[in-house]
C-alpha cells in the first residue's frame, strides 16, 4: 500500500548523514527546525484563539528541505519561500518574535503591519529576496532576475527559489526558467512537492508523473528526492547549488514531501486519505531528524530534550514579545508608498 | 540644440543614460541584434555589449519579473514591450510586485517599463491600445506619457534615475511625426509635473500624449475664432499634478478632457472629477470628456477614425463648453 504513496527507491524511515557534520551543525539545524514546528503550533493556537485573523499558513512536515538547503548558502546568496519554510528563516537568523509579531499585524519591521506573517523578505539583514505576494510562480522569473544581476556583476552568488507542485502549472514557471536556462543563470528551483495545491492533487495538475520530468524542456538537470530527511536535502540541494554557483545554470530539484496541515489553518483537510496522512506521519521529517539525534551518532535524548525545551521557551516568549508590540497607526497607512 | 524626432529623443535619452550610469541595462524582444521593432535601440548592442541589451523570449512575464529582480539588486532596468498592448502578459509581476514591493518591504524597485501605445495607423485590436488607466489605478507605480521630443527624453531620463517602478507610454504615432530643438546638455523633465503648452484664459483643456497635438490645433483654430484655450500636458499621470490644471480652471471657469484611450474608466474620468469636486464653484459648463469610443481597437480605416478622437471631435466638445 505504501508503494502508492511514494517510489520506495526514494523512501526512508531512519536517516543517515554521509558526511561530517559538526555537532554545531547539528544543533543549528534541529534548533531551526524544531523552531519551526513549534512556532507553527503556536501561530495555529493564536489563529483559532482569534488574534491571528484573516487566516494562518503552517509548513509542519516540511521543514527538512529549507533547512537543508539553506544550510548550504553562503551568507551573500539569496532565497526566497513563504513560510512553509519558515525553518529557513530562521536558520539565517530571522527570530520567532519576528514572525509571530507580523502574524499578529503589529508595527514592527519589515512590514510595519503592511504584508501577512505568510511573506518575509530582507535582502539586506537576511539575504531573503522580496518576491511576489501570491502566485507562487512569479517568483521563478524574479528568481532568474536577481541571478541575471549576479551573472552580469560576476559574483558567484546563488539565487535558490522554494515553491511548490502547484507553481509549477502557472507560465510564470516556465517563462522564469526558460529565461534562466537560456542565459545559464544560477537559479536553483526546489519545488517541495506536498501532494496537493490547496485541496487538489498532483495527477489533477499536471499530467506528468513528477514535476522533475518538466525539466527536459529547460535541457536542465533536475532531480528527484525524499525530501523529509535533512541529511537527502543536503545531498541533492549540494549538487544543485554547486552546478549553480559553477556557471552551468539552473537546477529543477523536486522533493517529495506532505503538509499535514491545510493549505491554511481555516482547511479541515477533509479531502485527505487516511493512510496516506499515516504514511506521512511515520516519515516526519522532526521525527526521522530526532531519532538520528538518538543514536551513537547524535547526542541523545537528554541533550535532544534540553534544545526541545529550550525552544519552547524561546516561542513562549516570543508570543509575549509579540503580543507586546503595537499595532501601526493608522495614520501610517498611507506611508511608503514610494521609495525617495 | 539639434531637431530631433520624438523617437531619436527616446533613443537618445536611453543611450546618455546608459552611458552616464553603467548599472542601466535595457530588456525586451528584439531590441539587441535588430535594435527593436521601431529601432529605439538601434546600435545600443554595438555600443553596450549584450550583458546589457539583451534579447528577451517571447515572455513578457518571464522578463518583467526578471528585470524587477535585478532591479532590487541594484541594476536599474528598461524594459521595452514590443507594443504597450503585450504589457497585458506581464500584467501579474507589474501590478502585484513591482508596484507593492516598496510597501510590503520597504526594498525599492527602480524599473522601467516603455510600452509603445497608441492608435491611427491601422494596428488593429492588439497593437493600437492605451492602457495608461490599467495602471493609474494600482497604487505603487508611476505612470507617465510625453507628447514631445523634449518631454520624451527627459521624462526618460526622471523614470531611469526614479527609485520606483515607472511605466513610460511612448505614443507610436508621435515617434516620426513630432520633431523639435531638444539641448545636448543633460537635463530631466520631473515626474509629476504638468506643462503649460499653450496658454489661455476661455477654455481648459486637460490632455496628454498623442492628443496634445491634436488639442494644439483645435486650440489654434478656435484663437482664429476669437476663445483662447490653455492646453494643459500632463505628462505625468502618476503622481498627478493637480495644482496645474485646477489653477488653470480656476482661470478659465471651463474644463474640457482629452484623451486617446477609451472613454469609460479612462483617466480623464479622474481629471473630470477632480475638477467636479474642487472647482465646481468656478465651473461654468459641465466638465466634458472626449475620448476613444468604448469599442475595442478597429483595424479597417473606417472603423478606426470613427473609434479615435480627432481635433473634429475635439473642436465639436470646445464649443459646446465655450458656448454652454
Amino acid at each position: 500500500m505504501d508503494t502508492a504513496f511514494l517510489d520506495p527507491t526514494l523512501d526512508r524511515t531512519t536517516i543517515k548523514p554521509d558526511e561530517i557534520l559538526a555537532p554545531e551543525q547539528l544543533t543549528a539545524w534541529y534548533r531551526a527546525m524544531t523552531l519551526a514546528r513549534k512556532c507553527d503550533q503556536k501561530l495555529a493556537a493564536l489563529y483559532r484563539q482569534g488574534k491571528i485573523v484573516g487566516a494562518v499558513y503552517l509548513g509542519i512536515g516540511q521543514e527538512a528541505i529549507c533547512t537543508g538547503a539553506v544550510s548550504l548558502l553562503q551568507p551573500n546568496d539569496y532565497f526566497s519561500t513563504v513560510a512553509r519554510g519558515l525553518a529557513g528563516w530562521f536558520l539565517r537568523g530571522v527570530e520567532p518574535k519576528q514572525v509571530i509579531a507580523r502574524w499578529l499585524g503589529r508595527d514592527v519591521p519589515p512590514s510595519h503591519g503592511r504584508e501577512l506573517g505568510l511573506f518575509f523578505a530582507d535582502v539586506e539583514r537576511y539575504g531573503i529576496a522580496p518576491y511576489h505576494n501570491g502566485s507562487m510562480a512569479s517568483w521563478i522569473p524574479s528568481g532568474a532576475g536577481f541571478a541575471l544581476a549576479f551573472k552580469i556583476k560576476k559574483q558567484p552568488r546563488v539565487y535558490v527559489a522554494f515553491t511548490g507542485d502547484g507553481a509549477t502549472s502557472p507560465g510564470d514557471f516556465y517563462e522564469g526558467l526558460n529565461f534562466a536556462a537560456i542565459h545559464k543563470l544560477p537559479l536553483v528551483v526546489i519545488i517541495e512537492n506536498n501532494c496537493f495545491a490547496y485541496s487538489t492533487t498532483v495527477d489533477k495538475q499536471m499530467p506528468v508523473a513528477n514535476v522533475a520530468d518538466r525539466a527536459p524542456a529547460f535541457n536542465i538537470p533536475s532531480e528527484i528526492a525524499f525530501g523529509n530527511d535533512i541529511f537527502e536535502v543536503r545531498r541533492v540541494a549540494k549538487r544543485a547549488i554547486d552546478h549553480a554557483r559553477a556557471g552551468k545554470g539552473p537546477y529543477l530539484v523536486e522533493f517529495k514531501t506532505f503538509r499535514t496541515h491545510g493549505h491554511g489553518e481555516h482547511d479541515d483537510m477533509g479531502y485527505v486519505d487516511a493512510e496516506l496522512r499515516a504514511f506521512w506521519e511515520r516519515r516526519d521529517p522532526l521525527r526521522l531528524f530526532r531519532e538520528y539525534l538518538y543514536g551513537a551518532d547524535g547526542f541523545g535524548e537528554a541533550a535532544v530534550q534540553a534544545l526541545d525545551n529550550e525552544c519552547t521557551e524561546v516561542i513562549e516568549a516570543a508570543v509575549i514579545w509579540a503580543e507586546a508590540q503595537p499595532e501601526p497607526a493608522p495614520e501610517s497607512v498611507t506611508q511608503r508608498i514610494f521609495a525617495p | 540644440m539639434a531637431v530631433i524626432t520624438y523617437l531619436e529623443a527616446i533613443s537618445q535619452g536611453l543611450r546618455e543614460e546608459m552611458r552616464r550610469d553603467s548599472d542601466v541595462i535595457i530588456l525586451g524582444e528584439d531590441i539587441a541584434v535588430f535594435g527593436g521593432a521601431f529601432k529605439v535601440t538601434r546600435g545600443f548592442l554595438e555600443e553596450f555589449g549584450a550583458d546589457r541589451v539583451i534579447d528577451t523570449p517571447i515572455s513578457e512575464s518571464g522578463f518583467t519579473g526578471a528585470a524587477c529582480g535585478a532591479a532590487v539588486e541594484g541594476l536599474r532596468p528598461v524594459v521595452e514591450f514590443q507594443f504597450a498592448d503585450f504589457i497585458a502578459c506581464a500584467f501579474d509581476q507589474i501590478v502585484n510586485y513591482a508596484a507593492k514591493n516598496y510597501y510590503r518591504w520597504g526594498i525599492p524597485m527602480p524599473v522601467v517599463f516603455r510600452g509603445p501605445s497608441g492608435g491611427g495607423f491601422r494596428g488593429g485590436p492588439y497593437h493600437s491600445q492605451n492602457p495608461e488607466a490599467w495602471f493609474t489605478h494600482v497604487p505603487g507605480l508611476k505612470v507617465v506619457q510625453p507628447s514631445t521630443p523634449y518631454d520624451a527624453k527627459g521624462l526618460l531620463k526622471a523614470a531611469i534615475r526614479d527609485n520606483n517602478p515607472v511605466i513610460y507610454f511612448e505614443h507610436k504615432h508621435l515617434y516620426r511625426r513630432i520633431k523639435e530643438d531638444v539641448p545636448d546638455e543633460d537635463y530631466i523633465v520631473p515626474l509629476g509635473v504638468a506643462d503649460i503648452k499653450r496658454k489661455g484664459s476661455d477654455l481648459t483643456i486637460v490632455t496628454y500624449g498623442a492628443m496634445v497635438h491634436a488639442s494644439l490645433d483645435v486650440a489654434e483654430r478656435l484663437s482664429k475664432e476669437g476663445a483662447e484655450c490653455e492646453v494643459i500636458d500632463l505628462r505625468s499621470l502618476s503622481p498627478l499634478d493637480r495644482n496645474t490644471f485646477l489653477e488653470s480652471v480656476r482661470k478659465t471657469s471651463r474644463a474640457l478632457v482629452v484623451h486617446e484611450a477609451q472613454l469609460t474608466g479612462g483617466f480623464g474620468g479622474e481629471v473630470a472629477a477632480i475638477i467636479a469636486q474642487d472647482a465646481f464653484d468656478v465651473l461654468d459648463a459641465p466638465v466634458t470628456r472626449v475620448a476613444a469610443l468604448d469599442v475595442p481597437a478597429p483595424f479597417s480605416a473606417p472603423l478606426e477614425d470613427a473609434m479615435l478622437p480627432n481635433p473634429e471631435k475635439i473642436y465639436n466638445a470646445a464649443c459646446k463648453v465655450l458656448g454652454y
